[in-house]
């Protein structure tokens, strides 16, 4: 069986295809980033999350990675916000797609308490967007420079985004595989509820059968729907649950652009007859031109094989990465250890309030911390279920007295988490200095375990 | 294709035995949901009806008499009007702690808040505003020089006795427009009162019952984020920072609420009491009914029990203090300190366990669920 997958695989990535799905993709991508980041901007967030924080959580090994203060931020955008464009219509394509990906991506790495799986989509998808020629076929590119069009690609030019879209739905199936999900239909036994007040439906999302048949279909819909996309036989009926599903999902929950975004990528799926209509219909918007002899897409041998180097390497990882948290013990989604970048959506109803305590060791004289002196309302209510960013708060807590005079000052984090409506218990062993705690990649043994 | 599929459920089932094997132990506390529909347009029906717009009533009424009792004191200040006034303000200033944690919709728009009850009050502002006879209330440096907090100091902070206070506002050097600014600070608190009760009454009222979501800027999100954070007003700003908990032990006794006239412990109580009566809903459908249809737990037994029993604990530890709270402080801060300590602890319960069960969005911005 492996050798026809894998000569399978062969085949569809290196034969040659229709450049028009490319073409479709750069399109969506870029016209739902544009809508993405003028929501942000118009929602204050680039302020409230960016600019107002005096501290910022960044990730580990990114603390270079610091805000630019005010006016730096809003070029930021400025520069997504141009780079989105230039993306959707082709225009100076490379350039444009590297700096939408170098830019969100910065963004993303100034403060983990704004992370979201999509943010880590959105970084994903545009990196893999630098290495296709998706600007050569229905471009300004094409326009000015006629002899870039090409009708004809690679099969990998289009498949890694197929190929990304099935982890990434996989992924979110194979982690609903839980106890909590499956047998205890949580958390959605506490968020369908909440939306009682909703129309029509508002009524039977107080039933416990709901939840639970919410939950089995997520996960089926998750494990399966990249695979039934694949096939031709069922990939409409497929695209339809993949508008409901995600639309369904829009509605009840505050998850923001994402289920659009699903919709607008998962459209890559459709065949290259599908693609080239849509081209057409888009041609028919806009004045004719001249059409020049079409050409294949053709890379140099060793530009192709240091992009298959990378995207072999790429997805590796990919796969690996949501199967980090088994290098670590306890509950996962207690530790939260090996948690991120693994495609874990909506998995939990997590909460919790922590006390800071700051000691000076000479005098044994302690202080509570406010919290909200130092942090938004965001930073301090993510951080809070976030055994590293509680870390990260200690120690930013511990230069902050130093500051103030206290030589080697003891801080430690009294924090009580409730999980999927378990009842808040102690998060964090509260005697441990967590000023004199590094960071690692390895177990954090001051997190309490789970069950005690 | 078919392949696929294969090879993606044998995956599947692998991976269900890795995850099921070492997370399931944590399913066995999760709460059963009952399936009942709680009625939240209900609780907020009765909230409003029973509670918030009788608060306002009560409060406007207050402040109404609070200024009328300052008219009558500038016409003629006395010892029998100066009591009068202390009086309508201890009253108002009680009322007040019923109706602070409504900080939404009307109060919101005008900040009733901190225009209200920004203490400590800022003498030397206040001082310099008599001495200079000016006074903006639009000012933000007035903050603290405005509201109860500088009412307190005017009434009961200005001398040592009531003889001594009385002759501020007759032969003491800028009586008149201490008296000036009395009435302006009594009159601010009695327009607000009016222009927040009147919305109530008028259109409000059907606004805040019919967003019966639980997203941020629903009616039980604005509830329930003002009742935690006014708990928590409570318990660092009326307590925690006086006695020195977040200063290295070093304690501000100068800092309660209520600190010239000496009614920082009764404020309290009544604080505490008045966000106990919001989450039980008075006798109506509240908070508890809310939690026990959603049969939250905590401890081994029901989040409701839980927190109507700290209700109690904090209490209790707070009957061991007495006014003025200030002495206390200074006299025997162990007993505050630990009053604190038990206050902590509802915090918790309120700001994680409530919200938590309910599946109340306490912050804006997109989330994904973690």
């Amino acid at each position: 069986m492996l050798n026809t997958i894998t000569t399978k695989l062969n085949t569809s990535f290196k034969v040659s295809k229709h450049i028009a799905p490319l073409a479709v993709l750069r399109i969506a991508f870029g016209s739902i980033m544009l809508v993405s980041v003028v929501r942000f901007i118009l929602r204050g967030w680039v302020s409230a999350f960016y600019i107002k924080p005096k501290f910022h959580f960044t990730f580990y090994g990114f603390d270079w990675v610091k805000a630019p203060g005010a006016a730096g931020m809003y070029l930021l955008f400025a520069l997504l916000i141009i780079a989105a464009i230039l993306v959707t219509i082709g225009l100076f394509y490379r350039v444009a797609i590297i700096a939408f990906f170098l830019c969100f991506t910065y963004v993303e790495l100034l403060d983990k308490t704004t992370y979201l799986n999509h943010y880590y989509f959105i970084s994903v998808t545009a990196f893999l967007m630098i290495w296709v020629p998706a600007h050569r076929y229905f471009s300004v590119d094409v326009l000015l420079r006629p002899k870039l069009l090409v009708n004809r690609i690679p099969g990998w030019a289009i498949n890694i985004f197929k190929l990304q879209l099935i982890l990434v739905y996989f992924f979110a199936g194979v982690s609903k595989l839980n106890y909590d999900w499956l047998i205890a239909a949580m958390p959605l036994k506490i968020w369908l509820p909440a939306n009682s007040q909703l129309p029509i439906i508002g009524g039977l999302l107080t039933q416990t059968w709901v939840a639970y048949a919410f939950s089995w279909f997520g996960a089926i819909f998750d494990l399966f729907i990249g695979f039934l996309l694949l096939d031709k036989r069922y990939r409409k009926p497929a695209y339809v649950m993949v508008i409901i599903f995600h639309l369904a999902t829009a509605w009840l929950f505050k998850i923001g652009m994402f289920p659009y975004i699903m919709i607008f990528v998962t459209v890559i799926f459709f065949s290259e007859r599908t693609h080239i209509k849509i081209i057409n219909f888009f041609k028919l918007l806009l004045p004719r031109t001249a059409s020049h002899a079409p050409a294949q897409y053709r890379l140099p041998q060793f530009k192709a094989n240091f992009i298959y180097g990378l995207l072999v390497l790429h997805f590796a990882v990919q796969v690996v990465m949501p199967f980090r948290f088994l290098l670590y013990p306890g509950k996962l989604y207690w530790t939260e250890e090996g948690y991120r970048f693994s495609w874990r959506v909506m998995l939990m109803e997590k909460g919790g309030t922590v006390f800071f305590h700051v000691k000076d060791p000479k005098t044994g004289q302690k202080s509570e911390v406010i919290n909200s002196q130092y942090l938004t309302d965001f930073q301090e209510t993510q951080m809070s279920t976030q055994p590293d960013m509680i870390l990260q708060f200690a120690h930013f807590l511990a230069a902050e007295y130093e500051k103030k005079g206290i030589k080697n000052p003891v801080v430690t984090a009294e924090s009580y988490v409730t999980l999927n409506g378990s009842g808040s218990r102690l998060f964090i062993d509260s005697t441990v200095n967590l000023a004199t705690e590094q960071e690692t990649f390895g177990h954090k043994k001051w997190i309490r375990p789970f069950n005690n | 294709m078919r392949k696929f599929i294969y090879l993606a459920v044998i995956a599947a089932s692998a991976l269900i035995l890795i995850q099921s094997c070492s997370k399931s132990s944590g399913g066995g506390t999760t709460p059963t949901n009952t399936g009942t529909t709680f009625d939240r347009k209900g609780m907020l029906t009765n909230i409003s009806t029973n509670i918030i717009i009788p608060a306002y009533t009560a409060y406007q009424a207050n402040t109404t008499t609070l200024d009328a009792a300052v008219t009558a004191f500038n016409a003629n200040p006395s010892l029998t009007t100066l009591t009068a006034v202390q009086a309508a303000f201890k009253a108002a200033y009680l009322q007040w702690q019923s109706t602070s944690t409504f900080e939404f919709g009307p109060a919101a728009q005008i900040e009733l808040r901190v225009n209200t009850n920004t203490y400590p009050a800022d003498i030397n502002q206040i001082n310099s505003n008599i001495t200079t006879s000016t006074y903006n209330s639009g000012l933000l440096a007035n903050l603290a020089a405005k509201g109860f907090p500088a009412l307190d100091y005017l009434l009961f902070g200005t001398g040592a006795d009531n003889n001594a206070i009385l002759v501020q506002y007759t032969t003491g050097a800028n009586a008149a427009y201490r008296k000036t600014y009395l009435a302006a600070l009594s009159a601010e608190l009695k327009t607000n009162a009016t222009t927040v009760l009147s919305a109530w009454t008028s259109a409000y009222k059907t606004t805040f019952v019919n967003a019966d979501g639980t997203d941020v800027s629903s009616s039980v999100g604005y509830l329930t984020n003002q009742l935690v954070f006014d708990y928590e007003i409570l318990k660092n700003y009326e307590i925690g920072i006086p006695a020195g908990v977040q200063s290295m032990g070093t304690t501000f006794p100068q800092k309660v609420q209520g600190f010239y006239s000496g009614i920082s412990l009764q404020l309290l109580n009544q604080h505490l009491a008045a966000l106990k009566n919001i989450y039980t809903g008075a006798s109506g459908l509240g908070f508890d009914d809310y939690l026990i249809s959603a049969n939250a737990k905590y401890s081994g037994g029901s989040l409701n029990d839980g927190i109507i029993a700290q209700f109690a604990a904090a209490s209790a530890k707070l009957q061991n203090l007495t006014d003025p709270l200030s002495a206390n402080i200074q006299s025997n801060n162990t007993a505050v300190v630990a009053a604190y300590t038990e206050l902590q602890k509802l915090t918790v319960l309120l700001k994680t366990d409530m919200t938590s069960s309910l599946g109340i969005l306490i912050t804006y911005g997109d989330n994904d669920g973690d």
